[in-house]
Order: C-alpha cells, then sequence, then structure tokens
C-alpha cells in the first residue's frame, strides 16, 4: 500500500490568535484507508484537515511549518484545481457549502472548474446522485430541502470531482438522527467499493466506529492517540478525560472486565451487536453456574 | 397544581398552506425538564415557537399563566413568562455590548434604570458571564460564551419557562455537559421548567424528566423519559432510536436487565442485582 | 403515565406541487413557455419592460397588459397570486394622481375644472393617467418575466448571450445571499419580539433606528458565511481567474441542456420587429402620442375642451 497523504513536523498558528493550532503534527495515511479523527473542539481537528485539502495555508494567513505531502507533492506547491481534484472536502454546515441556484448546478460547478467534457460531467453527475441518493433532487434550489439532503448534496459534489481522498469535517453533526443514518449509508458504501481514502472527523463515535480502520484522537493540537480502531477504545477513561465519547457498551463492557465478569485481555466491543453478544454471553456464563 | 402552559387540541398551519401541527394537546407544569424530540419537520420548532406566542395557534389555543397567546398586544407579558434562546447565538444578539443586549428584554418591558440594572446583574451571574465582558461587543466572544449571553438575556426577563432550541448542536462533550448542567441547574436550583429541543438522544437520556416525541405534527409519544425510552417500536417509526446503552438493555430483557435504562451508571447497578 | 397518540405517522396529508418557489414567488413547474429557451425568455422580459416606452396612449398600454396577463394564464401562473402585486398597483396611482392633483404645475393652456370645493387642471391629470398604464403595462411585463422563470433561467440567458462566466456567477451569488439575509432577517425579528419588542406598538422613528440594529447581526453572520463560502469555493477548485483544470476551456453543462430552436428565433426576430417598427413609427410620426387617444379625445369633447 501507498501513502496517501505525508505530514511531516507541521505547524500552524493562524494570525490573531496567541496560540498554536497545530504543533508539530507527524502522520501517514496509506491510500484506501479509513481513518477517523476524534477530539474535543479548538483542539486541532479542523485545522488539520484544512492543512490536508491545502486551505491552510492557502486561504489562510499564519505561520506555518513543516510540510504536507498528497501523494508525494507537497499541498503548498499545489494549485487550487489541482487540490480539488485530489482531496475533497465535505464541511459540517451544510448550508454554508452552497453557491448555484438548483442541486444540479451545484454539483456541475466542480466539474466544470476541473475543466471536464459535457458528456463526462453527465456522467459523474449522474452517479454521484445516485450513490448519494439525491436523484430526485437535481431540480431544486439547495436552499429547498432538509438538513440531511443538504449535507448529502454537499456529499454528492465532492464524490462527483472523484477526489481520491475524501474528508468530511462532521458531516452529521447539525442534521436530525435519520438524516445521519442515510450519511453513514453512504459512508459503508465507499468503504465497501474501496476507491477512496476517507477520513471523517465525527463526535458521534457510536456509528463512526464500525466504519474506521483507524481511529485519531486530536488533543491541545497534536496526535494523542493513534490505533487501529479497536485497539484505540481500549482505554475509554483516556479518552473520556479528553472530551471524547465512547460507545456506551465499550464503557459497560470496560466496567464488566475491571469488575471480572469479563476476562482480562477480552477486547472490548464497538457495536451494540457485539456488546449484546459480550454481555449475553456473562449472563449465560452466570445462568449456568447457578 | 396549575399547568404553566396548557396546549389545547392546537393545529398550526403556515401563512404559504403548510400544516404543521396537528390537534397538539399538552400541559407544562411547573418546574419540568422535557425534551422536545422527533425528525426536522416534525414540528418540534412550530410547537416551540406556538408556546412563546411568536406563532398564534390556527386552530386550538395556547394558555401560557392564563394568558393566551391570541390576545393582542400580549407580547410584553408573554415573554416573561416563556422565554426562548434560538439555536443560533448570532441570530439574538444585535447589541453593541454584552451589558446592552441582556438590558435589551427587560428595557423593552420597561422596567425602571436599577430594576434593570439588577437584572442584568442577576442574569449575568446565574448565567456565568462575568462583569469584565460588559463593555465587550458580543461579536468578538467565542461561540460557547456567546450562547450564555443569549440564555443570560432570556434569564433577564426571569421567565419561568425557558426553551432552548439545540443547545448541544455542533458542541463537543465538555462544551455540550456544562451547558447541560448550566440548565440543570436553571431547573434544579432556580425552579425553571426547561424545554430542550434537540436530536442528541444520549443527552436527553441523562438530563430530560419527560419526553415528548413528535412526528409529522402530531404528539406520538409523551412521558417520562424513562417511559418513553421503553418504547423503541413506536420510536422507530420517526427513526428514533434510544441510546445503545438502552437497547443493550432491551435487546437483554429476557435475562433480567432493564428495558429503560438510561445510562451507563444504571445499568452497572442493574447488572449487578441481576447477578447476585 | 404515558401517553400514546393512535393514529399513524403518517396521517399528514400530501400535496402535490403544481409549481416551484423562487426567490419572488412561485413559478409553475409545467408551462408551454418553457418551450422556449432562456435567452428568449429574458428577451420576452426586455420587449414588453421597454415597448411601453414609445406608447403614451392609454389604450394601447392597457392592452398591453392584457396580452401579459393573457400570457401568464396561458403559461399556467396562477392569477390568484397576482392579487400581492395589488397593494403596489393602488399606491402608484393614488401617489401620481395626489400629485397632480395637489401640484398640477402651471400652464395658461391648462383647462381648470371645479370638482366640488377643489379645483384639477384636466390636462396634468390625463397625463398622469396615461403615465400610470405605462408604468402598470411594464409592471405586468416585470411580473410575467418573473413569475415564469427561476433564477437558473436567468442565468443561462446570461450565458447565452456570452456574458463571461464569472458576472452570472456573482449575480447568482447575489441573488442566493438576498435569500440568505430575507431569512436572517425573519428569524433575527423573531428574536427581537421574544425579546418582547413590540414592533406595533412603535413610533416610526423607533422603526427606522430599529432597521439600524439589524445590522448588527446580520453583518455579523455574512462576515462568517462569507469565509465559510470562500472555503467552499477553494474546496471546489474554483479560481477568481477562472482557470480550469487541463487548462482547456469551461464547458458549460447547464445551458448546454437547453438548445435554441426555431420557434425561438421566430419569436426573437418578430419581437425585435414589431419594437423596431413601434420605435419607428412613434419617433417619425407620433402615432401613439397621448393626443391622439380616443379617450382623451372623447373626454375633451364631452368636456368642452379646445385643441
Amino acid at each position: 500500500m501507498s501513502i496517501a497523504i505525508r505530514i511531516k513536523d507541521l505547524e500552524w498558528k493562524y494570525e490573531n490568535t496567541t496560540e498554536f493550532a497545530l504543533r508539530g503534527v507527524n502522520l501517514e495515511i496509506e491510500e484506501g484507508s479509513f481513518l477517523g479523527i476524534v477530539g474535543a473542539n479548538e483542539h486541532g481537528k479542523t485545522s488539520l484537515v484544512m492543512a490536508i485539502n491545502g486551505l491552510i495555508p492557502q486561504s489562510y494567513n499564519g505561520i506555518y511549518r513543516g510540510d504536507v505531502q498528497v501523494f508525494g507533492k507537497s499541498v503548498r506547491e499545489t494549485d487550487a484545481v489541482e487540490l480539488a481534484s485530489q482531496v475533497g472536502l465535505v464541511f459540517a454546515d451544510p448550508e454554508a457549502q452552497f453557491t448555484a441556484m438548483t442541486v444540479e448546478e451545484e454539483l456541475v460547478f466542480g466539474l466544470e472548474n476541473l475543466g471536464l467534457g459535457l458528456a463526462e460531467i453527465r456522467e459523474r453527475l449522474e452517479w454521484a446522485a445516485e450513490v448519494t441518493m439525491i436523484s430526485e433532487l437535481l431540480d431544486k434550489s439547495p436552499y429547498d430541502v432538509s438538513g440531511g439532503q443538504k449535507q448529502r448534496v454537499a456529499i454528492a459534489c465532492v464524490l462527483a470531482m472523484n477526489p481520491p481522498i475524501i474528508i468530511m469535517d462532521e458531516p452529521t453533526s447539525m442534521i436530525d438522527p435519520l438524516g445521519k443514518g442515510l450519511i453513514f449509508d453512504i459512508l459503508r458504501k465507499l468503504k465497501e467499493a474501496g476507491d477512496h481514502t476517507l477520513i471523517v472527523i465525527e463526535h458521534n463515535v457510536e456509528r463512526l466506529v464500525p466504519l474506521a480502520d483507524q481511529m485519531l484522537l486530536m488533543w491541545q493540537g497534536n496526535i494523542a492517540k493513534l490505533a487501529p480502531t479497536r485497539q484505540f477504545f481500549e482505554d475509554p477513561s483516556f479518552l473520556i478525560e479528553r472530551g471524547v465519547l465512547t460507545p456506551e457498551v465499550s464503557e459497560f463492557a470496560e466496567w464488566l472486565r475491571l469488575e471480572g465478569y469479563l476476562e482480562e485481555g477480552t477486547p472490548l466491543p464497538l457495536n451494540l451487536e457485539d456488546g449484546v453478544e459480550i454481555t449475553r454471553q456473562v449472563l449465560e456464563a452466570r445462568r449456568a453456574r447457578a | 397544581m396549575t399547568p404553566l402552559i396548557t396546549v389545547d387540541h392546537l393545529d398550526f398551519i403556515y401563512p404559504d398552506g403548510t400544516p404543521a401541527l396537528f390537534d397538539i394537546n399538552l400541559q407544562v407544569g411547573q418546574q419540568e425538564f422535557i425534551a422536545l424530540i422527533g425528525q426536522n419537520g416534525s414540528g418540534k420548532t412550530t410547537l416551540s415557537k406556538c408556546l412563546n406566542g411568536l406563532l398564534k395557534p390556527t386552530k386550538g389555543s395556547v394558555i401560557v399563566e392564563g394568558l393566551d397567546t391570541r390576545g393582542r398586544g400580549i407580547i410584553k407579558q408573554l415573554v416573561t413568562r416563556v422565554g426562548y434562546v434560538f439555536q443560533n447565538p448570532d441570530h439574538q444578539l444585535f447589541n453593541r455590548s454584552v451589558w446592552d443586549e441582556i438590558a435589551y428584554g427587560p428595557r423593552n418591558i420597561g422596567y425602571s434604570k436599577e430594576e434593570v440594572k439588577e437584572r442584568v446583574e442577576e442574569a449575568a451571574h446565574v448565567a456565568g458571564v462575568h462583569a469584565d465582558l460588559f463593555e465587550t461587543h458580543p461579536y468578538f466572544l467565542p461561540k460557547g460564551l456567546r450562547q450564555r449571553v443569549a440564555i443570560a438575556s432570556i434569564l433577564a426577563m426571569r421567565p419561568k419557562t425557558i426553551i432552548v432550541d439545540e443547545p448541544t448542536t455542533g458542541q463537543d462533550m465538555p462544551q455540550s455537559v456544562e451547558v447541560m448542567n448550566f440548565l440543570r441547574r436553571l431547573w434544579k436550583e432556580e425552579g425553571h421548567t426547561i424545554i430542550i429541543i434537540t436530536h442528541e438522544m444520549r443527552i436527553v437520556a441523562q438530563y430530560a424528566q419527560r419526553t415528548v416525541v413528535l412526528g409529522q405534527g402530531r404528539v406520538l409519544l409523551d412521558g417520562t423519559t424513562r417511559e418513553v425510552f421503553a418504547q423503541p417500536e413506536v420510536l422507530r417509526q420517526t427513526y428514533v432510536e434510544p441510546p445503545q446503552i438502552t437497547r443493550l438493555g432491551q435487546a437483554l430483557s429476557d435475562y433480567g436487565l432493564p428495558r429503560d435504562a438510561l445510562s451507563v451508571e444504571e445499568m452497572k447497578e442493574a447488572f449487578r442485582e441481576v447477578v447476585s | 403515565m404515558i401517553a400514546t397518540a393512535t393514529t399513524g405517522v403518517n396521517a399528514a396529508p400530501a400535496r402535490v406541487p403544481k409549481a416551484r418557489k423562487t426567490l419572488l414567488g412561485h413559478v409553475p413547474i409545467e408551462s408551454p413557455l418553457y418551450q422556449f429557451h432562456p435567452v428568449t425568455r429574458l428577451i420576452m422580459f426586455i420587449f414588453f419592460g421597454v415597448i411601453p416606452l414609445f406608447i403614451y396612449l392609454p389604450e394601447v398600454n392597457f392592452l398591453l397588459l392584457w396580452v401579459n396577463m393573457g400570457i401568464m394564464r396561458w403559461g399556467r401562473v396562477n392569477i390568484n397570486e397576482l392579487r400581492k402585486y395589488m397593494p403596489v398597483i393602488f399606491t402608484v396611482a393614488f401617489f401620481m394622481f395626489i400629485v397632480v392633483v395637489l401640484a398640477p404645475g402651471e400652464d395658461p393652456s391648462y383647462t381648470p375644472l371645479d370638482v366640488g370645493p377643489i379645483t384639477i387642471y384636466y390636462q396634468p391629470v390625463f397625463f398622469a393617467f396615461a403615465a400610470y398604464w405605462r408604468l402598470i403595462a411594464m409592471l405586468f411585463g416585470t411580473i410575467l418575466y418573473f413569475s415564469t422563470n427561476r433564477e437558473r433561467d436567468m442565468l443561462v440567458a446570461m450565458r447565452s448571450l456570452r456574458l463571461p462566466f464569472i458576472a452570472s456567477y456573482v449575480v447568482g451569488l447575489s441573488i442566493r445571499s438576498a435569500g440568505m439575509f430575507l431569512e436572517d432577517f425573519r428569524t433575527i425579528r423573531e428574536a427581537e419580539q421574544a425579546r418582547g419588542l413590540d414592533t406595533k406598538a412603535m413610533r416610526l422613528r423607533d422603526q427606522v433606528k430599529l432597521y439600524m440594529m439589524y445590522l448588527v447581526p446580520l453583518f455579523s453572520i455574512a462576515l462568517r458565511r462569507a469565509d465559510e463560502i470562500s472555503n467552499a469555493l477553494f474546496a471546489r477548485g474554483y479560481t477568481l481567474t477562472g482557470r480550469v483544470g487541463g487548462g482547456g476551456k469551461r464547458a458549460d453543462y447547464i445551458r448546454a441542456q437547453y438548445k435554441l430552436r426555431t420557434r425561438d428565433w421566430v419569436l426573437i426576430v418578430s419581437m425585435g420587429l414589431i419594437f423596431v417598427a413601434t420605435a419607428i413609427v412613434q419617433m417619425r410620426f407620433g402615432v401613439f402620442s397621448i393626443e391622439y387617444s380616443p379617450l382623451n379625445i372623447y373626454l375633451k369633447q364631452l368636456l368642452g375642451i379646445p385643441g
């Protein structure tokens, strides 16, 4: 597997702030992997992903040290068009990402920027709309659809540009439960297709965990923990102290382990099904003994 | 005890003809902590705006502490009874300084200078807005503080009921905990009735005493949070899922685990009892 | 005690939309007008908007108004919605006539007429009457355009007229921001009401002051949003230079979906011809001048006004 993103000693301070937002981040992300990022607000999550898609330092002023390379090329030396064709970024607020009058124009805008021909634009437009389940909405104004639909439109816009790397910054934080579910469905499809390197920032770990290969915790401008997902949640207390919610079943199973109901070294469950299974086994064992 | 707010057979249709609420019946009592949940478009925001008179019923009535919200010229009386905190603090901060912001409501109602001062100081204190900030322009405050100023500006009118629209949206866990603990203090210690609109079931489970579930403009469930989360089938109709730990208990209720546990702590207790 | 509603969740009546929302109201989803290219429709707008400038005859402008209405009817516009323009129509009439009655100006050729206690002058009143119908004809031309065209049609038309991409894009973005601005404005007003502001009970001077106050939140929201939109543009690979990837020409996908057909050319050419003919006939021969108005001639005879 080759390396898609390589971050070396990255430091970044926004102008007008006193503290560095990123303090010497080193990170390598493999092509085709799914990385989940968690962490409290103001601890550098968004700055980190903006440094990957080049918004930092190209659209912000500040102090920049170190380097970020996407497919071996430094983002500082890559222009907006080329970067957009390599790294797609979906923002938290679906409302703020729209510039056009209809959903269709919204999707087409990025494709036209890439300099594609009409036939290819049509093909990609239809594909992206289908994957994100918005084909019915193409004719509508992006402002007249629901929050969840808006966010799917924003994802479709990025998807249509077909960048090998797709980043989503809290894609579900502003939408309702139904909308959240559909967005994670899209993420699942993308992961199964395996054509993209996916990076997702999310407070809602319960839905993220089943998908992520690796998890990363940002804390005070640096990486506090980076591990394969299962290992990452082995120590829920460490995460909770740093302002991160862990799946409730992991928290519960950690307690079961602490109290000796579960054997030392039993891996913690990350989703409801595994949690139910593990707890059931404990209860069955007790029942058998009784 | 007489309820603070009585909603009686309320229908609401927007002026452009979009129907939003159908036959809502609801009573809000003294010192309650209520969560209003449901999908977008289920009528949560519309209902809460009907409660404080921002929207007038199309049919039926909303009575707030004896006042019919349809009455003319009663805005000033209503806002001292039901406060409404908007989701985006930027929409409700329109003054040049934090002091003016908090004083805005009391001045509108027409209190004397001394009374305004007293109310501002009290509200700022309760909301944790330090006096050093009084001269600052709200625009330059960080989002968490802007939200506090917004809440303080509502508290200054001393309404018994406070409605907060999505208090934790876009916030991380420590920030959510902070704002929710603050609301809990207003409820427990100051005796307010708090109504939150939210999509976060963990928050609902942890803080709300009572939960009202709306779906397509109707009340689907109304009861204690515990009772409501014990009905996953009804909740599913409106795509709401109880917290993970509650669902764990429901999946294993055959073994004696509770169907209505609201937190990991409760589950631990229940588990101990089951195995002992 | 838990209360469970007995009714199903799907009880809300479903509505089949016949119209689509735009910033200025609604446009029909299907309309025979849509068989014409957006650029034809834009030219039609200019045509109906400009032609009354050459026509002083109130009768002809009145006719134009009905032509506009007829096209709207044919174009499946909900005529009931036109009611919302009534206040404008009456206010304009009121002010125009109030002005000529109270301040008619002085001219020895004016004919005074006594109406009860006040004296009015025939010529300026009739002139105002004619000018009014001109204005209304133009207004209906505008209403016709905005009741049958969406922002998108306008942009396609602009691009078809070879305006640079950035120009139409900025127009689009401004229309969009205007919409968001209005939405924010509404929320802010609600937030003020929630703080005990009763605008109905306010004096005009205070209301003006209030509007100044709105600027604070409106601009802080706009500033924060501008930042986000520029990030979104960057993330889509948009550069202000308009350079596109591969260094080639920018494709215009949306515009490419529309084709100018024979019927468009026929309509555009006929409108052009009518326009030129009207202009020439009026400028050379003054055919549409006010003195040829049958109504004017009849009234003058009736009132015994010479010439």
